[in-house]
């Protein structure tokens, strides 16, 4: 083993570009947290675990903004989830009309966030916009909303948006998967007179399930880092209906300039984050199976 | 080979190239080129990327002056020139010369002490004392607005012709304009929920406010959101949202859409304020515009016929390089002639006097200068956080919650954040 050593040193140049872009970084976050600094002027004071005590028990924006991040993610997670297996498995023959398809599906997610936003942001006007016009034309009058200006629903209009742009892409990723599953063991089902919910529940599900994994920790990440289209939409409005941790976090720091405040949210963030994705792989796993 | 031979090829190749290089040296020089005087570079950076031409313009006409000196732009989107002249201050990079809004953010680079004192110079006289104040901090000059906004609702001339309106003197002929337009099929007022809050709230509390520095003594906990000329207020927003003088859904409409609803005549008032006017016009080269303010107390209790903001403010970086060339270029743009190219170019009113406006709209514009106009109140707010509840009190009326509820949840907000 002692001859191997020297080879250790080809891990150096990535292990310096972790420690100096995440390591540092993510210590540096810990320790501003721990101070009052306001970004601007050099002075920094060292304020213990006040700012954790203030966001978690005295700041009622603070909540709400994770409240509407569970929201976020979970319709987003859901639906994107949802909708992109269902075009997967509509467009897993690679048929040239399917790959078609598949291409017009995944078009969405090569366009900027911002540009997406703008083209929303007209379809959601409530007076010009394309989406009321288009339900008065059916005469379906009863469902015209403020989609981004109902404090009720603003967030999910925002996760309808998030959906449209990513399902194109999380729907490879389960191609990928469903194209890697044996086809005889679809033919034993078949034999075995399966229906195509017992085929789906028994042999496509269980047999997707890493692709799964990768999909709903992906969607989960995605969810709690929607920044831009939402700063673009909404800003985080109408009062603070539409705010999400990580545009919390943007606006603490840049907006009113508590970068001590705004690290101790990161570090927050970061928690969940690693909570939610680990518990997720925790339950995913346990549904992997292999034939 | 040898060793011999090879050892004779060696010290043959050094001799060449001594030779050579001895030779060289010996050479008669190149006469060289006559030297262009070095110049000085130095950075302007701002916000408004729409005024990038005119600004060329300017500093094309300001080197052919100063032939040692340059000038470069730097040009970011609002926010993100904020952070980023922050971020490069710390780094001893910022600009040499630089625009900066009034407010928090003038605030924000005080606190850093980033600001060369001006006070004094010369080209400050072109701009008058109460439209200077905006950049003055512990008597001290730090920065001069260059650009004078009226934050008044912006009106359709034609429409009011059509029924024969005239802007109000007060809150009850207020009203009676709007349900005039209301019964005629006209929406009286284009409200976004983008910008329109943080203009609208200007004229709507000028008149209510106990003092004019209301808003600062909130922010001071001198003074009390839950008190009654706040809750009045909400209540005004209350009674113009309820009683329909607003388009429908005016949470959910942005600064662009309400802006193409009065380009296209929808509506009667835009509730935003004069910048809007020259795209307005670009949007609908027949619109005639005009610019009025809500009096909301009776004729004999007006304080104040508008607000006005004197913003876009531009200073001098404290460490700069070239201190004596930026505040050349300083002075330059302050020069009324090449304010007024400035001016005429970008559909902007300026701070300095002596301008020559030249369009419909900045002589409309113009016609404010004599009236008696507050300095905009949401602009003395210094904690953003303050800012941005109280904002949000409008927001949450519009959206339906109780003026008193409101008030309440925004001063609960404000004493969280001003305990610190």
């Amino acid at each position: 083993m002692r001859k191997y050593w020297p080879l250790s040193f080809f891990i150096l140049p990535g292990l310096l570009m972790y420690v100096i872009f995440f390591v540092f970084p993510a210590i540096s976050a810990l320790g501003l947290s721990l101070t009052d600094w306001n970004g601007i002027t050099p002075e920094r004071n060292f304020v213990g675990l006040a700012n954790y005590k203030e966001m978690l028990t005295n700041d009622p924006i603070f909540a709400q903004t994770f409240g509407n991040n569970i929201k976020y993610m979970l319709f987003v997670v859901f639906f994107q989830t949802l909708f992109s297996l269902i075009f997967a498995m509509m467009l897993v023959k690679n048929s040239r009309m399917n790959v078609f398809y598949r291409a017009l599906f995944f078009l969405p997610t090569i366009i900027a966030s911002i540009s997406v936003a703008f083209i929303w942001i007209f379809v959601y006007d409530p007076s010009i916009g394309s989406l009321n016009t288009f339900l008065t034309k059916l005469k379906l009058d009863f469902l015209i909303q403020s989609w981004l200006g109902d404090k009720n629903i603003a967030i999910y209009s925002i996760a309808v948006v998030q959906c449209w742009a990513h399902i194109g892409q999380v729907m490879v990723i389960f191609i990928a998967g469903l194209q890697s599953i044996p086809k005889s063991l679809y033919e034993v089902a078949r034999i075995e007179g399966a229906t195509p919910w017992q085929t789906f529940r028994h042999v496509t599900w269980p047999l997707l399930a890493p692709s799964a994994t990768i999909v709903v920790a992906y969607t989960t990440l995605q969810s709690f880092k929607a920044f831009d289209l939402i700063l673009a939409m909404t800003d985080g409005g109408p009062s603070y209906a539409t705010e999400i941790l990580s545009l919390f976090l943007y606006h603490q720091a840049f907006n009113n300039y508590k970068f001590g405040y705004a690290s101790a949210t990161a570090v927050i963030f970061m928690l969940i984050v690693a909570s939610i994705t680990l518990l997720q792989f925790r339950i995913l796993r346990a549904n992997k199976v292999s034939y | 080979m040898s060793v011999k031979l090879r050892k004779d090829l060696v010290v043959l190749t050094i001799l060449m190239l001594v030779a050579g290089l001895v030779l060289g040296g010996c050479g008669q020089k190149k006469p060289e080129a006559p030297k262009e005087p070095e110049k000085t570079v130095i950075r302007f950076a701002h916000w408004r990327g729409e005024d990038k031409a005119a600004f060329d313009a300017i500093i094309k006409k300001f080197e052919a002056e100063n032939p040692t000196i340059k000038v470069e732009q730097s040009i970011e989107g609002s926010e993100k020139h904020d952070t980023k002249i922050l971020a490069e201050f710390q780094a001893k990079n910022g600009p040499d010369v630089f625009a900066v809004m009034p407010g928090a953010r003038f605030a924000n680079v005080v606190k850093g002490g980033w600001f060369l004192d001006i006070s004094g110079e010369k080209f400050l006289e072109v701009v008058k004392p109460h439209l200077r104040l905006p950049g003055q901090d512990g008597g001290k000059q730090y920065a001069v607005p260059y650009q004078l906004v009226l934050n008044d609702p912006v009106y359709n001339k034609a429409i009011f012709e059509k029924y024969k309106l005239e802007p109000p003197k007060d809150w009850k002929g207020f009203l009676a304009l709007c349900e005039t337009l209301k019964k005629n099929g006209v929406t009286p007022i284009i409200f976004d929920s983008e910008i329109g809050p943080g203009q609208f709230m200007n004229p709507m509390l000028m008149n209510n406010m106990p003092s004019d520095d209301a808003l600062v003594k909130v922010q001071k906990g001198e003074l009390k959101l839950t008190e009654d000329w706040f809750v009045t207020t909400l209540k005004q927003f209350k009674e113009l949202n309820d009683k329909g003088y607003f388009q429908k859904d005016v949470l959910g409409t942005k600064k662009a859409g309400a802006a193409a609803l009065f380009a296209q005549e929808k509506g009667a008032m835009l509730a935003q304020g004069s910048y809007m006017m020259a795209s307005n016009k670009q949007a609908n080269p027949n619109l005639k515009q005009g610019l009025l303010a809500p009096i909301t107390v009776s004729a004999d209790k007006m304080k104040y016929e508008g607000i006005h903001t004197a913003t876009f403010m531009i200073a001098v970086n404290k460490d700069s390089k070239n201190v004596e060339a930026a505040k050349k270029f300083m002075a330059f743009l302050f020069k009324p002639e090449i304010a007024a190219e400035y001016a005429n170019a970008t559909g902007q009113m300026l701070t300095i006097s002596g301008v020559q406006y030249k369009t419909e709209e900045l002589m409309e514009q113009a016609k404010w200068l004599e009236k008696k106009t507050l300095f905009q109140p949401r602009y003395m707010i210094t904690v953003s956080e303050v800012e941005k509840a109280i904002v949000n009190s409008i927001m949450d009326v519009i959206g339906g919650m109780a003026p008193e509820k409101a008030a309440l949840k925004a001063q609960q907000e404000v004493d969280r954040v001003i305990k610190k």
